[in-house]
Protein backbone atom coordinates (compact mmCIF):
# COMPACT_ATOMS: atom_id res chain seq x y z
CA UNK A 1 0.00 0.00 0.00
CA UNK A 2 2.68 2.35 1.12
CA UNK A 3 3.97 1.72 -2.55
CA UNK A 4 0.54 3.50 -4.29
CA UNK A 5 1.21 7.43 -3.73
CA UNK A 6 4.63 7.29 -4.68
CA UNK A 7 3.22 5.55 -8.25
CA UNK A 8 0.77 8.36 -8.68
CA UNK A 9 3.69 10.88 -7.79
CA UNK A 10 6.36 9.47 -9.81
CA UNK A 11 5.71 11.02 -13.02
CA UNK A 12 5.13 14.46 -12.07
CA UNK A 13 8.33 14.13 -9.54
CA UNK A 14 10.56 12.55 -12.24
CA UNK A 15 9.43 15.46 -14.84
CA UNK A 16 9.77 18.05 -12.37
CA UNK A 17 13.43 16.58 -11.40
CA UNK A 18 14.40 16.17 -14.98
CA UNK A 19 13.21 19.32 -16.94
CA UNK A 20 12.62 21.85 -14.41
CA UNK A 21 15.02 21.07 -11.26
CA UNK A 22 17.81 20.18 -12.54
CA UNK A 23 17.99 22.76 -15.32
CA UNK A 24 17.66 25.44 -12.71
CA UNK A 25 20.48 23.93 -10.48
CA UNK A 26 22.31 23.74 -13.44
CA UNK A 27 21.59 26.88 -14.90
CA UNK A 28 22.13 28.19 -10.85
CA UNK A 29 25.95 26.66 -11.26
CA UNK A 30 26.50 28.74 -14.96
CA UNK A 31 25.36 31.95 -12.78
CA UNK A 32 28.85 31.90 -11.10
CA UNK A 33 30.72 31.28 -14.03
CA UNK A 34 31.60 33.51 -17.32
CA UNK A 35 30.78 31.02 -19.33
CA UNK A 36 29.99 32.78 -22.88
CA UNK A 37 28.98 31.13 -26.71
CA UNK A 38 31.98 32.53 -27.80
CA UNK A 39 33.99 30.45 -25.53
CA UNK A 40 31.83 27.68 -25.83
CA UNK A 41 33.75 24.97 -23.92
CA UNK A 42 34.98 27.04 -21.19
CA UNK A 43 33.11 27.78 -17.93
CA UNK A 44 35.40 29.29 -15.63
CA UNK A 45 34.17 30.11 -12.44
CA UNK A 46 34.11 33.92 -11.12
CA UNK A 47 32.24 33.30 -8.00
CA UNK A 48 29.54 36.28 -7.43
CA UNK A 49 31.11 39.08 -9.56
CA UNK A 50 27.89 38.40 -11.89
CA UNK A 51 25.92 39.15 -9.25
CA UNK A 52 28.05 41.78 -7.38
CA UNK A 53 28.05 43.67 -10.82
CA UNK A 54 24.11 43.25 -11.17
CA UNK A 55 23.54 44.92 -7.65
CA UNK A 56 26.03 47.12 -7.80
CA UNK A 57 27.19 48.66 -11.04
CA UNK A 58 25.00 47.37 -13.86
CA UNK A 59 22.51 50.53 -14.76
CA UNK A 60 20.50 48.60 -17.14
CA UNK A 61 19.10 45.83 -14.70
CA UNK A 62 18.14 48.68 -12.19
CA UNK A 63 16.76 50.53 -15.64
CA UNK A 64 14.90 47.23 -16.07
CA UNK A 65 13.46 46.96 -12.44
CA UNK A 66 12.57 51.01 -12.72
CA UNK A 67 11.02 50.81 -15.84
CA UNK A 68 8.16 47.99 -14.11
CA UNK A 69 7.76 50.30 -11.98
CA UNK A 70 7.02 53.09 -14.27
CA UNK A 71 4.76 50.97 -16.04
CA UNK A 72 3.17 50.03 -13.58
CA UNK A 73 2.30 53.05 -12.08
CA UNK A 74 0.87 54.27 -15.51
CA UNK A 75 -0.81 50.50 -15.62
CA UNK A 76 -2.20 49.53 -12.44
CA UNK A 77 -4.13 52.25 -11.33
CA UNK A 78 -6.27 52.68 -14.54
CA UNK A 79 -6.21 48.65 -14.76
CA UNK A 80 -7.98 48.45 -11.47
CA UNK A 81 -10.42 51.84 -11.26
CA UNK A 82 -11.71 49.78 -15.19
CA UNK A 83 -11.90 46.03 -13.38
CA UNK A 84 -13.51 47.46 -10.50
CA UNK A 85 -16.25 49.70 -12.35
CA UNK A 86 -16.97 47.53 -14.39
CA UNK A 87 -17.94 44.75 -11.59
CA UNK A 88 -19.76 47.03 -9.72
CA UNK A 89 -21.79 48.09 -12.98
CA UNK A 90 -22.43 44.37 -13.38
CA UNK A 91 -23.28 43.25 -9.86
CA UNK A 92 -27.47 43.58 -10.83
CA UNK A 93 -27.56 42.43 -14.54
CA UNK A 94 -29.30 39.82 -15.26
CA UNK A 95 -29.10 39.19 -19.20
CA UNK A 96 -26.14 38.71 -20.79
CA UNK A 97 -23.82 38.87 -17.90
CA UNK A 98 -21.49 36.00 -19.14
CA UNK A 99 -21.31 37.46 -22.53
CA UNK A 100 -20.00 40.70 -21.35
CA UNK A 101 -17.43 38.52 -19.21
CA UNK A 102 -16.57 36.64 -22.35
CA UNK A 103 -15.79 40.10 -24.63
CA UNK A 104 -14.18 41.35 -21.76
CA UNK A 105 -11.90 38.35 -21.07
CA UNK A 106 -11.26 38.28 -24.26
CA UNK A 107 -7.76 40.37 -24.63
CA UNK A 108 -6.41 38.33 -21.81
CA UNK A 109 -6.21 35.00 -23.82
CA UNK A 110 -5.37 36.75 -27.21
CA UNK A 111 -1.58 35.45 -28.10
CA UNK A 112 0.34 38.20 -26.80
CA UNK A 113 2.78 38.68 -29.40
CA UNK A 114 -0.30 38.61 -31.57
CA UNK A 115 -1.46 42.34 -29.73
CA UNK A 116 2.02 43.29 -29.77
CA UNK A 117 1.88 43.42 -33.34
CA UNK A 118 -1.90 44.81 -33.39
CA UNK A 119 -0.97 47.62 -31.16
CA UNK A 120 1.96 48.30 -33.03
CA UNK A 121 -0.64 49.08 -36.33
CA UNK A 122 -2.82 51.01 -34.36
CA UNK A 123 -0.18 53.13 -32.75
CA UNK A 124 2.02 53.40 -36.89
CA UNK A 125 3.60 56.64 -36.89
CA UNK A 126 2.20 57.49 -40.07
CA UNK A 127 -1.15 55.71 -40.67
CA UNK A 128 -1.79 54.33 -37.53
CA UNK A 129 -5.80 54.43 -36.68
CA UNK A 130 -4.53 56.33 -33.37
CA UNK A 131 -3.27 59.31 -35.49
CA UNK A 132 -5.49 59.13 -37.73
CA UNK A 133 -8.17 60.06 -35.19
CA UNK A 134 -6.53 62.21 -33.19
CA UNK A 135 -5.89 64.30 -36.23
CA UNK A 136 -9.51 64.07 -37.40
CA UNK A 137 -10.72 65.27 -33.82
CA UNK A 138 -8.36 68.01 -33.72
CA UNK A 139 -6.45 66.97 -30.82
CA UNK A 140 -3.10 67.09 -31.91
CA UNK A 141 -2.19 69.09 -35.68
CA UNK A 142 1.01 66.30 -36.80
CA UNK A 143 0.99 62.75 -36.07
CA UNK A 144 2.66 61.58 -32.59
CA UNK A 145 5.76 59.39 -33.27
CA UNK A 146 3.81 57.04 -30.67
CA UNK A 147 6.39 54.35 -30.68
CA UNK A 148 9.91 55.81 -31.74
CA UNK A 149 10.47 58.41 -29.02
CA UNK A 150 11.15 57.49 -25.37
CA UNK A 151 8.37 59.84 -24.01
CA UNK A 152 5.59 58.21 -25.60
CA UNK A 153 6.61 54.57 -26.44
CA UNK A 154 5.70 53.55 -22.15
CA UNK A 155 2.29 55.40 -22.98
CA UNK A 156 1.45 52.08 -25.34
CA UNK A 157 3.04 49.34 -23.31
CA UNK A 158 0.93 50.71 -20.63
CA UNK A 159 -2.14 50.70 -22.80
CA UNK A 160 -1.16 47.51 -23.63
CA UNK A 161 -1.23 46.11 -20.23
CA UNK A 162 -4.29 47.99 -19.31
CA UNK A 163 -6.53 46.46 -22.40
CA UNK A 164 -4.93 42.79 -21.56
CA UNK A 165 -5.53 42.98 -18.10
CA UNK A 166 -8.46 44.62 -17.14
CA UNK A 167 -11.45 42.02 -17.80
CA UNK A 168 -9.28 39.35 -15.54
CA UNK A 169 -9.04 41.93 -12.74
CA UNK A 170 -13.04 42.12 -13.69
CA UNK A 171 -13.78 38.78 -13.28
CA UNK A 172 -11.61 38.35 -9.87
CA UNK A 173 -13.76 41.49 -8.89
CA UNK A 174 -16.47 39.91 -9.63
CA UNK A 175 -15.83 37.02 -7.27
CA UNK A 176 -14.67 38.97 -4.41
CA UNK A 177 -18.38 40.99 -4.84
CA UNK A 178 -20.20 37.95 -4.83
CA UNK A 179 -18.65 36.62 -1.61
CA UNK A 180 -19.47 40.02 0.39
CA UNK A 181 -22.82 39.15 2.60
CA UNK A 182 -25.53 41.09 1.52
CA UNK A 183 -26.27 42.05 5.66
CA UNK A 184 -23.78 44.09 5.56
CA UNK A 185 -25.13 46.84 3.36
CA UNK A 186 -28.51 46.52 4.88
CA UNK A 187 -27.07 46.99 8.06
CA UNK A 188 -25.53 50.27 6.73
CA UNK A 189 -28.67 51.56 5.16
CA UNK A 190 -30.50 51.01 8.47
CA UNK A 191 -27.72 53.40 9.88
CA UNK A 192 -28.11 55.34 7.10
CA UNK A 193 -25.10 54.91 5.14
CA UNK A 194 -25.25 56.10 1.11
CA UNK A 195 -24.64 54.30 -1.82
CA UNK A 196 -21.07 56.07 -1.62
CA UNK A 197 -20.63 55.47 1.59
CA UNK A 198 -21.34 51.79 1.63
CA UNK A 199 -18.57 51.89 -1.05
CA UNK A 200 -15.87 53.02 0.27
CA UNK A 201 -16.83 51.66 3.92
CA UNK A 202 -18.23 48.28 2.97
CA UNK A 203 -16.88 47.18 -0.66
CA UNK A 204 -13.27 48.62 -1.02
CA UNK A 205 -11.94 47.02 2.48
CA UNK A 206 -13.48 43.59 1.46
CA UNK A 207 -12.22 43.60 -1.58
CA UNK A 208 -8.62 44.13 -0.25
CA UNK A 209 -7.04 40.82 -0.65
CA UNK A 210 -8.04 40.96 -4.63
CA UNK A 211 -6.45 44.04 -4.69
CA UNK A 212 -3.24 43.23 -2.98
CA UNK A 213 -3.16 40.12 -4.86
CA UNK A 214 -3.77 41.58 -8.76
CA UNK A 215 -0.71 44.59 -7.69
CA UNK A 216 1.81 42.15 -6.54
CA UNK A 217 0.65 39.43 -9.53
CA UNK A 218 1.01 42.78 -11.44
CA UNK A 219 4.44 43.39 -10.44
CA UNK A 220 5.58 39.88 -10.96
CA UNK A 221 4.04 39.84 -14.33
CA UNK A 222 5.78 43.44 -15.21
CA UNK A 223 9.21 42.17 -14.95
CA UNK A 224 8.36 39.14 -17.09
CA UNK A 225 6.64 41.56 -19.78
CA UNK A 226 8.38 40.73 -23.28
CA UNK A 227 6.53 39.44 -25.31
CA UNK A 228 3.73 41.97 -26.18
CA UNK A 229 6.48 44.69 -25.69
CA UNK A 230 9.13 43.34 -28.07
CA UNK A 231 6.52 42.85 -30.76
CA UNK A 232 5.38 46.00 -30.63
CA UNK A 233 8.61 47.47 -31.25
CA UNK A 234 9.63 44.96 -33.39
CA UNK A 235 6.08 45.69 -35.84
CA UNK A 236 6.81 48.89 -36.13
CA UNK A 237 10.33 48.24 -37.91
CA UNK A 238 12.43 48.80 -34.76
CA UNK A 239 15.04 46.15 -33.34
CA UNK A 240 16.38 48.32 -30.56
CA UNK A 241 16.37 46.42 -27.42
CA UNK A 242 13.74 48.13 -25.12
CA UNK A 243 12.34 50.26 -27.10
CA UNK A 244 13.10 53.91 -28.04
CA UNK A 245 16.50 54.66 -25.53
CA UNK A 246 15.20 51.51 -23.52
CA UNK A 247 12.40 53.24 -22.08
CA UNK A 248 10.19 49.58 -21.88
CA UNK A 249 12.74 47.46 -21.07
CA UNK A 250 12.00 44.51 -18.80
CA UNK A 251 14.27 42.43 -16.80
CA UNK A 252 13.24 39.43 -18.56
CA UNK A 253 13.81 40.96 -22.07
CA UNK A 254 17.35 42.33 -20.50
CA UNK A 255 17.57 38.39 -19.47
CA UNK A 256 16.56 37.57 -23.15
CA UNK A 257 19.13 39.50 -24.65
CA UNK A 258 21.91 39.06 -22.98
CA UNK A 259 21.81 35.37 -22.26
CA UNK A 260 20.57 34.60 -26.07
CA UNK A 261 21.20 37.63 -28.38
CA UNK A 262 24.21 40.45 -27.28
CA UNK A 263 26.80 37.88 -27.71
CA UNK A 264 25.13 35.02 -25.59
CA UNK A 265 27.21 36.26 -22.60
CA UNK A 266 25.03 32.93 -20.32
CA UNK A 267 26.93 33.13 -17.25
CA UNK A 268 25.75 36.61 -16.70
CA UNK A 269 22.35 36.16 -18.03
CA UNK A 270 21.74 32.92 -15.43
CA UNK A 271 22.78 35.85 -13.06
CA UNK A 272 20.48 37.68 -14.12
CA UNK A 273 17.47 35.47 -13.61
CA UNK A 274 17.98 34.43 -10.17
CA UNK A 275 18.34 38.30 -8.96
CA UNK A 276 14.94 38.40 -10.64
CA UNK A 277 13.96 35.34 -8.74
CA UNK A 278 15.22 37.14 -5.94
CA UNK A 279 13.31 40.04 -6.58
CA UNK A 280 10.03 37.68 -6.75
CA UNK A 281 10.54 36.57 -3.96
CA UNK A 282 10.77 39.03 -2.03
CA UNK A 283 7.67 40.83 -3.71
CA UNK A 284 5.82 37.41 -2.96
CA UNK A 285 7.51 37.97 0.97
CA UNK A 286 5.87 41.51 1.28
CA UNK A 287 2.64 39.79 -0.28
CA UNK A 288 2.40 36.98 2.33
CA UNK A 289 3.54 39.66 5.51
CA UNK A 290 0.21 42.51 4.06
CA UNK A 291 -2.51 39.44 4.15
CA UNK A 292 -0.92 37.82 7.40
CA UNK A 293 -1.12 41.04 8.94
CA UNK A 294 -4.94 41.70 7.56
CA UNK A 295 -6.25 38.21 9.48
CA UNK A 296 -4.42 39.27 12.52
CA UNK A 297 -6.80 41.89 13.03
CA UNK A 298 -10.08 40.32 11.87
CA UNK B 1 -33.09 60.15 -12.04
CA UNK B 2 -33.15 56.11 -11.52
CA UNK B 3 -33.53 56.04 -15.09
CA UNK B 4 -30.89 58.06 -16.21
CA UNK B 5 -28.18 56.04 -13.75
CA UNK B 6 -29.42 53.13 -15.58
CA UNK B 7 -28.93 54.72 -19.06
CA UNK B 8 -25.13 55.92 -17.57
CA UNK B 9 -24.75 52.48 -16.56
CA UNK B 10 -25.49 50.43 -19.52
CA UNK B 11 -23.39 53.37 -21.53
CA UNK B 12 -20.37 53.14 -19.66
CA UNK B 13 -20.49 48.85 -20.04
CA UNK B 14 -21.27 49.12 -23.52
CA UNK B 15 -18.23 51.56 -24.17
CA UNK B 16 -16.30 49.50 -22.18
CA UNK B 17 -16.89 46.14 -23.77
CA UNK B 18 -16.07 48.17 -27.25
CA UNK B 19 -12.61 49.18 -26.12
CA UNK B 20 -12.17 45.14 -25.44
CA UNK B 21 -13.68 44.46 -28.68
CA UNK B 22 -12.23 47.83 -31.30
CA UNK B 23 -8.33 46.28 -31.50
CA UNK B 24 -10.03 42.39 -32.47
CA UNK B 25 -12.58 44.28 -34.66
CA UNK B 26 -10.51 46.30 -36.46
CA UNK B 27 -8.03 43.80 -37.28
CA UNK B 28 -10.78 41.54 -39.23
CA UNK B 29 -12.15 44.11 -41.23
CA UNK B 30 -8.50 45.23 -42.53
CA UNK B 31 -8.76 41.54 -43.45
CA UNK B 32 -11.16 42.07 -45.78
CA UNK B 33 -9.50 44.79 -47.78
CA UNK B 34 -6.73 45.47 -50.11
CA UNK B 35 -3.53 47.36 -48.13
CA UNK B 36 -4.56 50.56 -50.04
CA UNK B 37 -7.95 50.56 -49.03
CA UNK B 38 -6.21 50.31 -45.38
CA UNK B 39 -4.33 53.65 -45.74
CA UNK B 40 -7.34 55.82 -47.18
CA UNK B 41 -8.71 55.70 -43.39
CA UNK B 42 -10.93 54.69 -40.84
CA UNK B 43 -13.79 52.69 -42.17
CA UNK B 44 -15.87 49.97 -40.88
CA UNK B 45 -17.28 48.51 -43.42
CA UNK B 46 -15.98 45.47 -44.69
CA UNK B 47 -14.04 44.90 -47.91
CA UNK B 48 -14.08 41.82 -50.64
CA UNK B 49 -10.58 40.66 -50.31
CA UNK B 50 -10.87 38.42 -47.54
CA UNK B 51 -10.07 35.02 -49.73
CA UNK B 52 -7.17 37.12 -51.75
CA UNK B 53 -5.27 37.65 -48.23
CA UNK B 54 -6.01 34.19 -47.29
CA UNK B 55 -4.71 33.12 -50.16
CA UNK B 56 -1.67 35.23 -49.93
CA UNK B 57 -1.48 33.86 -46.48
CA UNK B 58 -1.82 30.52 -46.65
CA UNK B 59 1.80 29.62 -47.32
CA UNK B 60 3.13 26.24 -46.70
CA UNK B 61 5.07 27.52 -43.57
CA UNK B 62 1.80 28.83 -42.17
CA UNK B 63 0.44 25.52 -42.27
CA UNK B 64 3.79 23.84 -40.94
CA UNK B 65 3.57 26.60 -38.13
CA UNK B 66 -0.07 25.70 -37.61
CA UNK B 67 0.61 21.77 -37.19
CA UNK B 68 3.79 22.29 -35.17
CA UNK B 69 1.22 24.23 -32.41
CA UNK B 70 -1.12 21.69 -32.54
CA UNK B 71 1.26 19.02 -32.03
CA UNK B 72 3.18 20.76 -29.17
CA UNK B 73 -0.28 21.98 -27.14
CA UNK B 74 -2.07 19.06 -28.00
CA UNK B 75 0.62 16.77 -26.66
CA UNK B 76 1.84 18.79 -23.21
CA UNK B 77 -1.68 19.47 -22.42
CA UNK B 78 -2.69 16.19 -22.44
CA UNK B 79 0.10 14.47 -20.44
CA UNK B 80 0.61 17.39 -18.04
CA UNK B 81 -3.57 16.77 -17.11
CA UNK B 82 -2.70 12.82 -16.85
CA UNK B 83 0.41 13.43 -14.91
CA UNK B 84 -1.36 15.84 -12.45
CA UNK B 85 -4.39 14.37 -12.12
CA UNK B 86 -1.99 10.75 -11.01
CA UNK B 87 -0.40 13.37 -8.57
CA UNK B 88 -3.23 14.94 -7.01
CA UNK B 89 -5.04 12.03 -6.68
CA UNK B 90 -2.08 10.81 -4.92
CA UNK B 91 -2.00 13.66 -2.48
CA UNK B 92 -5.77 13.96 -1.90
CA UNK B 93 -6.74 10.16 -1.98
CA UNK B 94 -3.37 8.59 0.15
CA UNK B 95 -2.80 9.03 3.69
CA UNK B 96 1.41 8.79 3.84
CA UNK B 97 4.34 10.53 6.12
CA UNK B 98 5.56 12.79 3.18
CA UNK B 99 2.43 13.89 1.80
CA UNK B 100 2.61 17.56 3.22
CA UNK B 101 6.20 17.89 2.36
CA UNK B 102 5.34 17.18 -1.49
CA UNK B 103 2.14 19.24 -1.34
CA UNK B 104 4.18 22.48 -0.30
CA UNK B 105 6.60 21.56 -2.74
CA UNK B 106 4.08 21.54 -5.58
CA UNK B 107 2.73 24.73 -4.22
CA UNK B 108 6.55 25.83 -4.20
CA UNK B 109 6.74 25.47 -7.65
CA UNK B 110 4.20 27.69 -8.68
CA UNK B 111 5.93 30.64 -7.67
CA UNK B 112 9.32 29.69 -9.26
CA UNK B 113 9.89 31.88 -12.59
CA UNK B 114 10.24 29.95 -15.56
CA UNK B 115 13.51 31.56 -16.50
CA UNK B 116 15.81 30.53 -14.23
CA UNK B 117 15.50 27.18 -15.67
CA UNK B 118 16.14 28.59 -19.23
CA UNK B 119 19.65 28.09 -19.73
CA UNK B 120 20.31 24.95 -18.20
CA UNK B 121 16.94 23.50 -19.93
CA UNK B 122 18.51 25.10 -23.09
CA UNK B 123 21.51 23.29 -22.34
CA UNK B 124 20.44 20.19 -21.44
CA UNK B 125 18.41 19.35 -24.63
CA UNK B 126 21.41 20.48 -26.91
CA UNK B 127 23.08 17.23 -24.39
CA UNK B 128 20.24 15.23 -25.23
CA UNK B 129 20.27 16.23 -28.86
CA UNK B 130 16.76 17.57 -29.12
CA UNK B 131 16.83 20.88 -30.54
CA UNK B 132 15.92 19.30 -33.87
CA UNK B 133 12.97 18.50 -32.96
CA UNK B 134 9.83 20.14 -31.14
CA UNK B 135 10.17 17.69 -28.04
CA UNK B 136 11.83 20.11 -26.31
CA UNK B 137 8.51 22.55 -26.05
CA UNK B 138 6.43 19.64 -25.20
CA UNK B 139 8.89 18.18 -22.42
CA UNK B 140 8.93 21.51 -20.71
CA UNK B 141 5.13 21.88 -19.63
CA UNK B 142 4.82 18.38 -17.85
CA UNK B 143 5.80 18.63 -14.47
CA UNK B 144 2.48 21.40 -13.80
CA UNK B 145 2.78 22.64 -10.53
CA UNK B 146 -0.66 24.45 -10.86
CA UNK B 147 -1.83 21.27 -12.36
CA UNK B 148 -1.06 19.34 -9.35
CA UNK B 149 -2.29 21.98 -7.02
CA UNK B 150 -5.90 22.27 -9.09
CA UNK B 151 -6.10 18.13 -9.11
CA UNK B 152 -5.63 17.94 -5.67
CA UNK B 153 -7.93 20.75 -4.37
CA UNK B 154 -10.74 19.12 -7.00
CA UNK B 155 -10.38 15.59 -5.88
CA UNK B 156 -10.89 16.60 -2.04
CA UNK B 157 -13.30 18.49 -3.07
CA UNK B 158 -16.09 16.36 -5.12
CA UNK B 159 -14.89 12.84 -4.88
CA UNK B 160 -16.89 10.87 -2.65
CA UNK B 161 -14.11 8.65 -0.67
CA UNK B 162 -16.79 5.84 -0.47
CA UNK B 163 -16.49 5.51 -4.13
CA UNK B 164 -12.68 4.57 -3.96
CA UNK B 165 -13.29 2.43 -0.57
CA UNK B 166 -15.91 0.41 -2.05
CA UNK B 167 -14.05 -0.45 -4.87
CA UNK B 168 -11.18 -1.25 -3.00
CA UNK B 169 -13.35 -4.05 -1.47
CA UNK B 170 -14.83 -4.62 -4.54
CA UNK B 171 -10.62 -5.88 -5.59
CA UNK B 172 -10.41 -3.18 -7.95
CA UNK B 173 -6.76 -2.62 -7.85
CA UNK B 174 -5.00 1.02 -7.70
CA UNK B 175 -4.37 1.84 -11.03
CA UNK B 176 -7.80 0.06 -12.11
CA UNK B 177 -9.53 2.61 -9.60
CA UNK B 178 -7.57 5.36 -10.39
CA UNK B 179 -8.42 5.25 -14.64
CA UNK B 180 -11.77 3.65 -14.46
CA UNK B 181 -13.39 5.46 -11.48
CA UNK B 182 -11.62 8.62 -10.25
CA UNK B 183 -10.75 10.01 -14.35
CA UNK B 184 -14.33 10.00 -15.37
CA UNK B 185 -15.71 11.56 -12.11
CA UNK B 186 -13.13 14.67 -12.36
CA UNK B 187 -13.89 15.44 -15.87
CA UNK B 188 -15.02 18.95 -15.65
CA UNK B 189 -11.18 19.58 -13.63
CA UNK B 190 -9.24 17.24 -16.23
CA UNK B 191 -11.12 20.05 -19.39
CA UNK B 192 -10.07 23.04 -17.63
CA UNK B 193 -6.85 21.80 -17.04
CA UNK B 194 -6.21 20.52 -20.72
CA UNK B 195 -7.81 24.00 -21.53
CA UNK B 196 -4.84 25.87 -19.68
CA UNK B 197 -2.26 23.89 -20.38
CA UNK B 198 -3.26 24.31 -24.42
CA UNK B 199 -3.79 28.11 -24.34
CA UNK B 200 -0.61 28.98 -22.14
CA UNK B 201 1.88 26.01 -24.94
CA UNK B 202 -0.27 27.72 -27.76
CA UNK B 203 0.81 31.86 -26.59
CA UNK B 204 4.27 30.38 -25.54
CA UNK B 205 6.76 32.51 -27.25
CA UNK B 206 10.26 33.01 -25.04
CA UNK B 207 10.92 29.35 -25.25
CA UNK B 208 10.22 28.54 -28.59
CA UNK B 209 12.05 31.66 -29.18
CA UNK B 210 15.49 30.20 -27.72
CA UNK B 211 14.87 26.84 -28.66
CA UNK B 212 13.60 26.79 -31.99
CA UNK B 213 15.73 27.67 -34.83
CA UNK B 214 14.78 26.24 -37.90
CA UNK B 215 11.94 27.14 -39.66
CA UNK B 216 10.34 23.73 -40.20
CA UNK B 217 9.87 23.38 -36.25
CA UNK B 218 8.03 27.38 -35.71
CA UNK B 219 5.16 27.14 -33.48
CA UNK B 220 2.36 29.99 -34.53
CA UNK B 221 3.86 32.83 -32.34
CA UNK B 222 7.56 32.40 -34.05
CA UNK B 223 5.66 32.37 -37.15
CA UNK B 224 3.38 35.59 -36.21
CA UNK B 225 6.94 37.12 -35.37
CA UNK B 226 8.18 36.56 -39.16
CA UNK B 227 4.73 37.96 -40.58
CA UNK B 228 6.61 41.91 -40.24
CA UNK B 229 9.55 40.58 -42.97
CA UNK B 230 7.45 38.31 -44.88
CA UNK B 231 4.56 41.12 -45.25
CA UNK B 232 6.71 44.37 -45.65
CA UNK B 233 4.38 46.73 -47.45
CA UNK B 234 1.24 44.36 -47.52
CA UNK B 235 -0.36 45.11 -43.76
CA UNK B 236 -3.78 43.53 -45.55
CA UNK B 237 -1.70 40.07 -45.11
CA UNK B 238 -0.29 40.92 -41.86
CA UNK B 239 -3.72 41.61 -40.32
CA UNK B 240 -5.00 38.35 -42.28
CA UNK B 241 -2.01 36.13 -40.79
CA UNK B 242 -2.83 37.45 -37.74
CA UNK B 243 -6.59 36.70 -37.66
CA UNK B 244 -5.84 33.28 -38.62
CA UNK B 245 -3.12 32.78 -36.40
CA UNK B 246 -5.59 33.41 -33.28
CA UNK B 247 -8.79 32.07 -34.93
CA UNK B 248 -8.50 28.69 -33.22
CA UNK B 249 -7.79 30.07 -29.29
CA UNK B 250 -11.03 32.71 -29.91
CA UNK B 251 -13.13 29.98 -31.07
CA UNK B 252 -11.92 27.71 -28.28
CA UNK B 253 -12.32 30.62 -26.24
CA UNK B 254 -16.19 31.59 -27.03
CA UNK B 255 -17.30 28.35 -27.28
CA UNK B 256 -15.74 27.74 -23.65
CA UNK B 257 -15.25 30.65 -21.93
CA UNK B 258 -17.29 29.29 -18.85
CA UNK B 259 -14.52 27.01 -18.25
CA UNK B 260 -11.49 29.00 -19.09
CA UNK B 261 -12.36 31.85 -16.67
CA UNK B 262 -12.58 29.55 -13.76
CA UNK B 263 -9.42 27.91 -14.65
CA UNK B 264 -8.04 31.51 -15.30
CA UNK B 265 -8.52 32.49 -12.07
CA UNK B 266 -8.14 29.92 -9.74
CA UNK B 267 -6.32 29.78 -7.00
CA UNK B 268 -6.71 33.92 -6.82
CA UNK B 269 -9.68 33.84 -5.21
CA UNK B 270 -9.70 32.25 -1.71
CA UNK B 271 -13.01 32.04 -0.79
Amino acid sequence: MAKWPWIFLSPFILSYLCFMLYPTVYSLFVSFTGWTAANILEKPYVGFKNYIRIFTADPLFWKAVGNTAKLMLMAMPLTIIAGLLMAVLMQNIRKGKQMIQTINFLPYVITPIAIGLLFAFMFDWNVGLVNTALVKIGLTDKNINWLGTPQHAPTVVALMIVWKNFGYFMVLYMAGLSTIPSDLYEAAKVDGANAAQSFFKITLPMLRPITVFVVINGVIGGLQLFDEAQQVFMGAGSNAVGGPMRSCLTVIWYFYDTSFKNNSRYGYGAAIAFSLFIIIAAVSLINVRVLNRKEDRL
Amino acid sequence: MKSRWRFLKYFIIVLVCAVSLFPLVSMVIMSTKTTEEIFTGLSFTPGTHFLDNIKTVLAPNFLVAYKNSLTVSICSSILSTLFSAMAGYALSVYQFKARNTVYNFVLLTMMVPSSIAMIGYMNEMRILGLTKSLVPLILTWLASGFGVFWMCQYITGSMPREIIESARIDGSNEMNTFFRIVLPCVKPALGTQILMIFLWSWNSYLMPLVLINRASNYTIPLYIQTLGNEYVNDYAARMTGLLLSIFPLLLAFMLGSKTFIRGLTAGAVKG
